[in-house]
C-alpha cells in the first residue's frame, strides 16, 4: 500500500493528471481504503506542495498543476468516499476578493491550498459586491467566509461586509477570516474578524482553527 | 500602427478565454520562452554583465507578448498582436518624456547601461497609508529634497472619519483633497510648480481621478498619472477608461507593471520575460510615455532579494539595449525606515537599477503595508547612491561585487524584516526635518558603502 501512495503523492506533485487517475484506480482495485488514498496520497502531496511553494522551491504554475491533478483524483475517488458530496471534507468556505479589487492571485493561492487540505471552497471571484457576500452567506451557510484585498482602497469594504452580516443577523452564523497584502492583524481585530492570514499557509491554519 | 481604437475593438472582439485558463497559459508560455531562449537565473551574479543574456531576454519578452497578448477582464477576451504590430509600436514609442512646464520642466531621456548621466529620480511614498494630518508634512518632506526631480504622495484610508472605499462618494472627495494637498505640499517645499508624476494615489476609480484632474485644484499640465496593469498581462475597462481620459489631457501617461516573482509566470527568468512583455502592454494599451516597473517577490513583497536584483538588472539591460523606452525601477523594500537593513536594501537596489539602464522611483518600504512608515530619507538614500554610481561610471561587474557584499548582510532577514520607525519618529513633523538618529544611520551607511568603493564626494560635483 505504501508504495502506491508514495507514487500517487509524487505524481500529484508533478501535476500528472492521467497518472494520478490510473494510480487511484489501481489503489482502489488493490483494496486501499478511499479515505487513505485521499489523506495519505492526495492531501499529503498538496501539503508538501504548499510547503515547497512557501519556500519557493516551486512556483505558482507548478502548484496549480498539482492542484489540477489533485482535483482530478478527488473526482475519481468521490464515489468511493461514502454518502454525500461533502464526504471527506473538512468544512465549507466562501471565498472572494472584496468590491473594487480585481486582483485575485492571493485569493487563488489560498483557494488551491484550502482545497488541497480538504475544504470545500466556493469561489465568488474578484470584486465581489459587498451585499453579494452577505447574500451568499445566507444562501450557502458556509462554515467560514474568507475575504481578500490587495489594495488599501478596497480593504475598507471588509468592515462593511462584517457590519452588513450583523445587520441581517448572520454574523454569528459564520466565522470571518481576512487577508491580503495591505491587511494587518490589528486591522482584522479592529473590524471584528475572527481570523487573519498573513499568507496562504496562515490562512489555512486559521481556517482549520475555525472549524474545530 | 495600432491605435487606441484598435485596443478597444480587440477587447470587445478578441478570442474568448476563461480567466483561469489565461493564468495557466501565462505560466506555460513563460516556461516555453525561458527554455527556448536559454534564460537562467544566476545567483552568483545578481548584476550580470552579459549583453547576450540581455538581448535574449528582450527577444523572449517580445515573443511572449506575441504569443499571449493582453487579457481583458471585463470582456473575457484576449487582445492579440502580430510581431510586426508590436515592433512598430515599440519603434514609435517616446524616447524621452517631459514633466512640468517652464523653469520647472524635467526632461527625461532614455537611459543606457552604465550611463554616466544622473538618473532622474521620482520621489514617492508608494502606497503607504497615512493620516490626513500628516499627509502634507510627509509630502513636503519628499518634495523639498534636492535630488527629487518630481514627487508624488502616499494615500489616506480615512477621510473625515469615513473609510475611503473605492466606488463611493468619499473616494471622489478624497481624490480631490489628494490633489489639493499635493500641490500645497509643493508650495511649502518652496517648489509650487514642481511636477507631480502621479497626482492620484488616494482614489482608484476613474471617475474620482477625472474629478480631481483640474489645474485649479493643483493637477497642472505636465503632471502625470500612472495606469497599472493587473498581474499578469491583464487590463480592465476601469484602466482603459483612464487611458481614454488621459490621451486627451495634458498629463503624462505612466505605465505601471508589477509581475509577481513566484506567481503566475514562475521563477526569476520567466518573470523577467513577463516584465519585458508588460512594457509592450504599456506601449500599446496604455499609450504609456514612461514606464514604471515594480516586480516583487511573492512572499517577501520586495525587489531587493538576490533573485529580484537579478530580475531588475536583466530586465533593465534588456530594455536599455534593445529599445528606446523611458524606464523607471520602482524600489520595494522589505525593511522599514531608519534601519540598517533598509539602508543596505536601498543601496543594493539603486546601484543595480542605475547601472542597468533604469531611472529611479523610490520607494515602497516595510513590505508596503505599515501605516505611516515612510519618510523622505529612504528616497534620499536611494537617489544619492544612484547619482554616485552614475557619476563614478561604475560598471555592472563592479556593482555586482558591491551588491553581493550588501546581500550577504541582509538576505537572511527577509522573513523577519524590521518594520522600522514611523514618519514622526524619523522626522520632526513641524519643521519637516529628518531626526539625528536617521541622519547618523545614513552617515554610517555611507561609510560602509565607501569601504566597498563608493565615492560620496561625487554628490557635490
Amino acid at each position: 500500500m505504501e508504495k502506491i501512495l508514495t507514487d500517487l503523492n509524487k505524481q500529484v506533485q508533478l501535476g500528472e493528471i492521467e497518472k494520478v487517475k490510473e494510480l487511484i484506480q489501481k489503489a482502489l482495485e488493490e483494496g486501499v481504503a478511499a479515505m487513505d488514498i485521499l489523506e495519505k496520497g492526495l492531501r499529503c502531496a498538496m501539503e508538501e506542495v504548499g510547503g515547497k511553494f512557501e519556500s519557493l522551491e516551486i512556483f505558482l504554475p507548478e502548484m496549480m498543476s498539482a492542484a489540477d491533478a489533485m482535483k482530478a483524483g478527488v473526482e475519481v475517488l468521490q464515489p468511493h468516499l461514502g454518502s454525500g458530496s461533502d464526504a471527506g471534507q473538512l468544512g465549507s468556505i466562501l471565498l472572494g476578493t472584496v468590491e473594487g479589487d480585481i486582483h485575485d492571485i492571493g485569493k487563488n493561492i489560498v483557494k488551491i491550498m484550502l482545497e488541497g487540505v480538504g475544504f470545500k471552497v466556493t469561489d465568488l471571484g474578484f470584486s465581489v459586491p459587498t451585499l453579494s457576500f452577505v447574500e451568499r452567506v445566507k444562501e450557502t451557510k458556509p462554515d467560514v467566509l474568507g475575504m481578500s484585498a490587495l489594495m488599501t482602497s478596497t480593504m475598507v469594504h471588509m468592515p462593511r461586509v462584517v457590519q452588513f452580516l450583523k445587520d441581517r443577523g448572520l454574523r454569528d452564523e459564520v466565522k470571518v477570516i481576512v487577508g491580503g497584502a495591505p491587511v494587518l492583524p490589528d486591522w482584522a481585530e479592529k473590524i471584528g474578524a475572527d481570523g487573519y492570514g498573513n499568507n496562504a499557509a496562515e490562512a489555512i491554519k486559521a481556517a482549520k482553527e475555525m472549524i474545530k | 500602427m495600432i491605435q487606441f481604437w484598435d485596443i478597444i475593438e480587440r477587447a470587445e472582439n478578441g478570442k474568448s478565454l476563461d480567466a483561469n485558463d489565461w493564468d495557466r497559459l501565462v505560466g506555460k508560455s513563460a516556461a516555453e520562452v525561458v527554455s527556448k531562449f536559454d534564460l537562467k537565473y544566476d545567483p552568483d551574479n545578481p548584476v550580470p554583465a552579459d549583453d547576450a543574456l540581455a538581448d535574449r531576454m528582450y527577444e523572449a519578452g517580445i515573443e511572449l507578448f506575441e504569443r499571449l497578448g493582453i487579457y481583458c477582464i471585463d470582456t473575457g477576451k484576449v487582445l492579440q498582436f502580430s510581431r510586426q504590430e508590436i515592433l512598430e509600436a515599440l519603434e514609435n514609442a517616446p524616447d524621452h518624456v517631459v514633466y512640468g512646464t517652464g523653469e520647472n520642466m524635467v526632461h527625461i531621456p532614455h537611459r543606457t547601461i552604465e550611463d554616466p548621466r544622473d538618473p532622474i529620480v521620482n520621489f514617492s511614498a508608494v502606497g503607504t497609508p497615512v493620516t490626513e494630518e500628516l499627509f502634507v508634512p510627509i509630502c513636503q518632506s519628499y518634495a523639498q529634497e534636492p535630488m527629487a526631480d518630481t514627487f508624488s504622495g502616499p494615500l489616506i484610508t480615512e477621510f473625515r472619519g469615513m473609510g475611503v472605499s473605492s466606488g463611493s462618494p468619499v473616494e471622489v472627495e478624497g481624490g480631490i483633497w489628494n490633489v489639493v494637498k499635493l500641490r500645497e505640499a509643493a508650495r511649502w517645499a518652496g517648489r509650487p510648480q514642481m511636477p507631480i508624476h502621479n497626482f492620484m494615489s488616494v482614489a482608484e476609480r476613474t471617475d474620482a481621478t477625472i474629478a480631481a484632474a483640474r489645474p485649479e485644484l493643483g493637477a497642472l499640465p505636465g503632471d502625470g498619472l500612472f495606469v497599472a496593469a493587473v498581474a499578469e498581462l491583464k487590463v480592465d475597462y476601469e484602466r482603459l477608461k483612464k487611458v481614454s481620459f488621459l490621451r486627451h489631457s495634458p498629463y503624462v501617461i505612466g505605465g505601471l507593471y508589477g509581475p509577481l516573482m513566484g506567481g503566475f509566470g514562475g521563477g526569476p527568468a520567466a518573470t523577467a520575460a513577463l516584465l519585458v512583455a508588460h512594457h509592450c502592454l504599456g506601449v500599446m494599451a496604455f499609450r504609456a510615455q514612461r514606464h514604471n516597473a515594480f516586480p516583487v517577490h511573492i512572499h517577501h513583497v520586495c525587489n531587493t532579494s538576490r533573485e529580484m536584483l537579478w530580475l531588475v538588472s536583466v530586465t533593465g539591460q534588456a530594455l536599455a539595449r534593445n529599445s528606446h523606452l523611458v524606464i523607471f525601477a520602482n524600489a520595494f523594500m522589505a525593511a522599514g525606515p531608519c534601519t540598517e537593513m533598509i539602508v543596505r536594501e536601498l543601496s543594493a537596489h539603486s546601484l543595480t537599477a542605475t547601472v542597468s539602464g533604469w531611472h529611479l522611483n523610490p520607494c515602497a518600504v516595510a513590505k508596503n503595508r505599515q501605516p505611516l512608515h515612510c519618510s523622505a530619507m529612504e528616497p534620499r538614500i536611494h537617489a544619492e547612491v544612484g547619482h554616485v554610481a552614475a557619476r563614478a561610471g561604475l560598471d555592472r561587474k563592479e556593482v555586482n561585487r558591491i551588491a553581493k557584499a550588501l546581500l550577504e548582510k541582509y538576505e537572511k532577514d527577509f522573513a523577519q524584516a524590521p518594520i522600522g520607525k514611523s514618519f514622526t519618529e524619523c522626522y520632526d513633523p513641524v519643521l519637516v526635518r529628518p531626526r539625528d538618529e536617521y541622519l547618523k544611520l545614513w552617515e554610517k551607511g555611507k561609510q560602509e558603502l565607501a569601504e566597498l568603493g563608493l565615492d560620496f564626494d561625487l554628490i557635490h560635483q
